[in-house]
Order: structure tokens, then sequence, then C-alpha cells
């Protein structure tokens, strides 16, 4: 109990160098926000995706890229250029004392910069690699182009987005990027465990598209079981099962094949089950082959409502039902209020503090440990802390490298 | 790196549906012994141990079948918590205390034990019983609202993408707990929120609208935080085949001017800059779905990218079967079923340079290692199981 009152996090102890832009930022957010150092290497001046918005509405000329805050938090910032020598020389004298390295270069940058796996092995033999790339280390696409969109298309996510009668949708606000630091999490946590077994490192190989893949849910497996090629059908779910409906005040995702009686029972109640009261109705396999009538009148039933009449009282009857939110309104969410789970920090706008409430953990755990709240650091901030006091460099050569440009 | 690198740890695995099973099926592909605690009661419809979607959430895994409704299949279930490593649950709240097996009791029996609760809203709170599936999560969340064309006409995700979240934050949460317990000796109960971790996947949206406060709206296929013309989904050649085009940079325009021919209409003043051609998108993305629509969408994108272009291929299942980028890295494997012959899967997708691949095995049958459990494990005699069994304890 000593012990853990002292730690910061599960993961105390664990030491990175964070070499990911925006496909693999959220991974090494995730380490931190668990306890673990993480030190971001920006090129002089500060990394390029501290210019992806939307950005805080200040007054100031300054624009703070809000993606680039919510997946840097927690994290310490030195500014190197890897491109030139005495920075590269710089940055392997910071290997040995790091437990793993997560990077977004395309495959081949690190070799041509000295830096690959092998090089870096000679520096730390134990050292983990992480690699997000588009399409992995290998592959006949390995070096072609990529961002969330591309890694969409060609993961399968935006064939089964959408309506048949329109393109195929991409999934909102970079969900690639997501999977791909999920499982880019998952592997270096196994990693981490092996090498305390074995002493030894690894190189892992983390692609976009395939990490989209892997969070298709039915998609592969109804086409290896079933021979189904998915498309896309709106709202619909993959069964039907699902559709969403227009209520007075917004819309609700509703069920449709869940406790029909009850279903039934309450719009009659309201004098609007219309002709599903027969009987008829009671074969599900009847009501999927007339899909479309039980949506009309249940949308005529769903639109004499606000979202409110609707949404308790149809979770208090156990139907799985909920309001389609948007993020405004999930800001104000009873259930995440209750649980605490937004974090909050003040943000320094020209002068005027304001407060900056963004997700926290989503999981509670019973070790009480105290979370660190520190707020995305500022290119270069620690600088000072890393080169002069744990590295040793004088302040003479440090402010050599200053006007070299090398941090 | 050891493919069976979590060998040694047990897991009592109570999971139903998706989100659990793919927490534990993560755990099982590096060698965890996990145990599936299931029932003939249970076990039907997509939960039954030939169902397709069974199996592909549960391979690796060994099972048996306990009625916890009997007080007999209670003591047993805590024997086995003894001896496990980790509890993973994804009941509705109530579920597990009902049957007073909540964390607090399972620790009597086990100090170390760390113990995942999944559920939809959580453990806690005033929605903590609402019922919750994928699409109920996504909704809930705003991932719905947000992958929509528009705002009159939301469309979300055509599959559970909140169950694969909710499972890959289960595992991280079970394996940073581990090495928690490895330094500190200390056991863990972790409940996890299925509407929280699916709530993390729109940070920024949900910054932007407290910060800024404005009213965030679906983009589409727009994009979204940075400035790029062309930019989009276009039709190719074929029947429902797309293809995807990102332009971003100068550089990356006049290549794309070069593919086209330099057709007069790219030398028009209203595209001659990146905020000209965003300005005019529409006109713009009737050019390009003109010169698209006659062409496949593979050779399409291969010579986008070779001119240095992001483009790519809208992939539907059967391309992703099909897909040498995928084969390359060993995908897809094949599994054999006892009953249903050779299951395909998908893999962990992440690849390890120095780690082998495991050898791994299909789901199980109903309570395949009940002798393996019980008798081996737990050391019950089999009389003892007869018995269990004719009183539907073991069953």
């Amino acid at each position: 109990m000593e012990l853990s009152a002292k730690r910061y996090g599960f993961l105390d102890g664990l030491r990175i160098l964070d070499l990911a832009d925006e496909k693999a930022s959220f991974c090494t957010k995730l380490l931190a926000d668990m306890g673990a150092r993480v030190i971001k290497v920006e090129q002089p001046g500060g990394d390029a995706s501290r210019n992806i918005g939307p950005f805080f509405k200040t007054t100031s000329r300054l624009k703070t890229s809000i993606p680039f805050f919510y997946s840097n938090t927690n994290k310490l910032s030195i500014t190197l250029d890897l491109e030139q020598d005495e920075g590269k020389s710089l940055f392997l004298k910071l290997v040995p004392y790091t437990d793993v390295i997560v990077e977004t270069f395309d495959p081949g940058d690190l070799k041509r910069m000295g830096l690959d796996f092998k090089a870096l092995n000679r520096h730390n033999p134990k050292l983990i690699l992480a690699s997000v790339t588009g399409f992995g280390q290998n592959g006949p696409r390995r070096n072609f182009k990529t961002s969330d969109m591309i890694a969409s298309a060609y993961g399968g996510q935006m064939y089964v987005c959408g309506s048949a009668s329109a393109p195929p949708l991409k999934s909102c606000d970079d969900q690639p990027y997501y999977a791909a630091s999920l499982f880019a999490t998952t592997a270096i946590l196994l990693a981490w465990r092996n090498r305390a077994n074995t002493g030894t490192g690894e190189h892992i190989d983390i692609s976009l598209q395939a990490s989209v893949t892997a969070t298709l849910e039915h998609v592969m497996l109804r086409y290896f079981a079933e021979d189904i090629i998915f498309r896309r059908q709106q709202s619909l779910h993959w069964n039907g099962g699902f559709v969403v409906l227009p209520c007075k005040d917004g819309f609700m995702h509703v069920s449709l094949f869940q406790k029909w009686q009850t279903l039934i029972e309450w719009l009659s109640t309201e004098g609007m089950a219309e002709d599903l009261a027969d009987e008829k109705w009671l074969d599900e396999d009847y009501r999927r082959q007339h899909l479309g009538h039980v949506i009309t009148v249940l949308k005529k039933w769903t639109r004499t409502h606000t979202i409110d009449e609707i949404f308790e009282l149809a979770q208090l009857m156990r139907f799985p039902w909920a309001p389609v939110r948007s993020p405004n309104e999930v800001l104000h969410s009873p259930q995440l209020k209750a649980r605490q789970f937004f974090m909050e920090q003040e943000y320094a706008a020209s002068g005027k503090r304001k407060t900056v409430r963004y997700p926290g953990s989503p999981y509670k755990t019973s070790s009480k440990i105290a979370a660190r709240i520190n707020p995305a650091p500022t290119p270069g901030e620690h600088n000072e802390m890393i080169y002069r006091r744990e590295l040793g460099l004088s302040e003479k050569n440090l402010k050599r490298l200053y006007d070299r440009n090398v941090i | 790196m050891q493919p069976a690198v979590l060998q040694g740890l047990r897991v009592v695995d109570l999971t139903r549906i998706v989100a659990g099973p793919y927490t534990t099926r993560m755990l099982a592909d590096f060698g965890a012994e996990v145990i599936k605690v299931q029932s003939a009661k249970m076990a039907t419809g997509i939960e039954s141990n030939t169902a397709p979607y069974f199996c592909a959430w549960n391979r690796n895994k060994r099972s048996i079948t306990l009625d916890m409704d009997h007080h007999e299949a209670r003591e047993i279930f805590l024997k086995l918590v003894e001896i496990s490593d980790i509890v993973v649950e994804n009941f509705s709240p109530r579920v597990m205390s009902n049957w007073d097996l909540g964390y607090a009791t399972l620790k009597k029996s086990n100090e170390r034990l760390i113990m995942l609760s999944m559920s939809g809203t959580g453990q806690k709170g005033p929605w903590k019983d609402f019922v919750a599936y994928g699409p109920t999560l996504q909704s809930l969340a705003g991932l719905t609202y947000l992958t929509s064309y528009s705002q009159e006409a939301p469309m979300g995700f055509g599959y559970a993408y909140a169950d694969m979240v909710s499972g890959l934050y289960g595992a991280i949460s079970i394996l940073a707990a581990l090495e928690h317990r490895d330094r500190c000796g200390q056991g863990q109960y972790i409940d996890l929120s299925e509407y929280e971790t699916t709530c993390t996947t729109i940070g920024p949206a949900l910054i932007d609208a407290g910060f800024n406060h404005h009213q965030i709206v679906p983009k589409g296929n727009d994009a979204a935080n940075r400035p790029a013309a062309p930019y989009g989904c276009y039709k190719c050649s074929g029947g429902d085949r797309w293809c995807v085009i990102a332009v971003f940079t100068e550089d990356e325009w006049q290549s794309l001017c070069g593919l086209l021919g330099n057709p007069a209409w790219s030398k028009a003043n209203q595209f001659s800059s990146l905020a000209g051609r965003i300005r005019h998108k529409e006109i713009l993305d009737g050019h390009m779905a003109e010169w698209t629509a006659g062409q496949t969408a593979e050779k399409l994108v291969d010579d986008l990218q070779q001119a240095g272009i992001a483009a790519a291929v809208v992939q539907n299942a059967e391309d992703l079967a099909n897909d040498p980028q995928l084969a390359a890295s060993n995908f897809f494997t094949s599994l054999n079923h006892p009953v249903l012959g050779e299951i395909k899967t998908d893999t962990y997708p992440v690849r390890f340079k120095n780690g082998r691949p495991a050898a791994w095995k299909a789901s199980p049958m109903l309570g395949e290692a009940n002798q393996y459990v019980f008798e081996e494990l737990l050391g019950m005699k089999k009389a003892t199981i007869q018995s269990y069994i004719e009183q539907g304890i073991i069953a």
C-alpha cells in the first residue's frame, strides 16, 4: 500500500521517447496518463501535428491545436533535429535511458537516418521500438501515402458506413489513429512484459489499415462464414436490428426486434400501434421481411414524442435505446457527470483563464493512485531539464546547439 | 517476443457477445489460459458454441459449464477464482452482486486477483442499469451523429465499433494492472464504462464543443482538420466501386494535373491556389468524378500513389479477404474447428519482428474443459462431478 501511494500510475517507471505524429500520439498519451514518463521529441519549432485543427478560439495569434492538446497530456517535450549529426548523437545519448520508442516515420526513414531498430539496439539491446505506419513495414503498399481517410477506405470501414444511395462514408474524427493507437498500446505492454521475462527488446509493426480491418466486428466473419459482402445500409446496423428515428427534438436509436410484445403494448396504450398489433407481426421473420412498414409505424409514434419522454422509459423497460447525441450534448450527460469522467485544466488564453474539459480515463480502479494532470507541453518546454540536468550538457554547449538549430 | 508471453496466467471469463470476449481473446491469443464459464441455458443463439459469431471471439479459450443459480456452482466458481489471476465479466452491474460474487467477495478468495467489470455505462451513476449495445453506445457518445453526411440524417457505423474499442481498453487495463501487481503485489478492481471508452475516441470534438462554445456538425467526407482539395470519395467503373483521393499540397495538385493530362479546366484561375480549389470544390469534384468514373479503382489508385498522391480503394469484405497487403503479414489465418471444420479468421493485427506465430486453437465446444478444470485443477472427485452433472450444477 505504501509503495502504490508514491506511484503516479500503473506504469510509473516506464520510460518512453515519443517520435509520433497524430497517427500515434494517442498511444503515448494513454501510456503517459497511466504513469509512464513520456518525452516527446519534436523538430525545432515544434511537431507538425501542432498545426492540425480545430484550434482553441482565443484572441492570441498563437494557434493551439485541440487534437494536439488532447493527445499529448502528461508528456514532456524536447526539441531536436534528427536530420543533423549532432541531433542524432544527442538522441542516441537518450536511448540507453529509454524503454520504448514510438515512431511514425515512413518505412525506411529511420534506416536512412541511421536510427533503425538494429542501430538503436546497439545503444540499448533491450529497447522496444513501436512503428505505426499506414500499411506496416512490409508488403506491396508499404510506401503508399496514408491519412485517416486512406486507412478508412483500405481498411474496409468506409464501404460499410453511410447510405447505399450515396458514396461510402468516412468514420468521424481520425478513428484509424485511435484504433492503431489502442493496438499499439496493447502491443507495447505485451512486449514490456516479454522483456521482463526474457530480457530482450522488440520491434513492433503496427499498420493503420490492419488496425481498421481488425475492428470491423461482424464484417469479415460474416464474409468467411456466410459469403456475405456487407453493404452500407444507413443506421440499420448489420441485421436491420436497429434504426434511427426522428423525435420532436432530435433522433433516437431504437432496436426493432427486442421485446416486441412490450413495444406493441406501449404503442397500443397511445393508440399508435396500427396493424402491428395483429398476430402475424409476432413472427420475427415476417417483421424482417416487412421492415419498411414496421419503421413507418414506429416513426409516426416517435415523432409525437420528445427524446426525454421516450429514452428513460424505454431503458426502464430494458430496451437498448439511446438518443443520437452531438458532442455538445455529450458534455451534459448526467452519467458522465456522476462518474466525474471529464478532466479539467486551466488554459491561459491572452490573460484570461478558461477551463478546458476533456475525456479522462474510461475506467476506475480500486487502487487510488494519484492521477497526473499536466497539460500538453510547449515545444522544447523540458529542454533545460532533460539536456542540462539529466544528460549533463553544459550551458555553453546547450546555447551552441540552440544557435545551430539542433534543438 | 515469445508467442505465449502471457503463459502461466489464468483468466476466468464470464463475458458474452463481443466487447468482453474480445478482451479475453487477446489474452488467450498470447498464451493466457482463459476458462470461459458457460451454461447450456445461456449458450444459445449467437452464444451457441457453433455459431460463427461465438467462434470468432472465443478462439484459444477453454470452456466449462456451471449453472450459477445453484449454490454449489458458486462454491466451485470461488475455488477456481482462488487459483486464477484475472476475472473478466460484462454483465449488467447487478448480476455479479446478485450472485454475491462482487469484487469484495472474490478478493476474500484471492487477495492478488485482478477483476475487470465491463458494462455499458459503468458500475455506478444514474444510468448504470441502462442496456447498451454497440449502436446504443455509438449514438450516446456522439459517434453516430458525427459519422453522417449531415445533421438531418444520422447514419453512424454499420457495425459495433464501440465494442471493439471497449475490448481493446479492457485488455490495456488488465495488462497495466498486471504490471502494477508484479511490482506491488496488489490486486485490482477495474470498473470500465463502454460509454466512456467510446467518448475517448472523439476527445477533440468534445473539447472543441465545450471550449469554443459552438455547435459541432458532422463533416461527412469533407477534409475536416487539414485543408485539402480535391478531397473525398469518388465513383469508379464497375458496380459499387469507389476510391478516395486527398490532395493537400501544391506539389500534389501539380502531380494530379499531370495525371489528368493537364486539361484546360485545371488551368482555370479559380483552381490556381488551394484556397481557390477549396472555394470551388463542387466544380472541382464534378471534374474529378468525370475522370474517375471511367477507370477501375485499383488502377486509378495505383497511378495516383505512384504520382505521390494519397489515394485508396474503398475495399469491401471480399477485397479485404484477397488483399495482397493484408496477405503479406498473414493477417487472416485458418483454424480447425471440431464441428465446423476450417474457419477463417483475422489475427491480432500487430506484428512482432522477433515473434514467432503462436499455435492457435479454434473456439471450444461447450464444457470441453470440464474434466480438466474440475478434476485436474480443482481436484474434485469423479463421483462428485457426476452427481453435479445430474443435479444440473455442472450443466
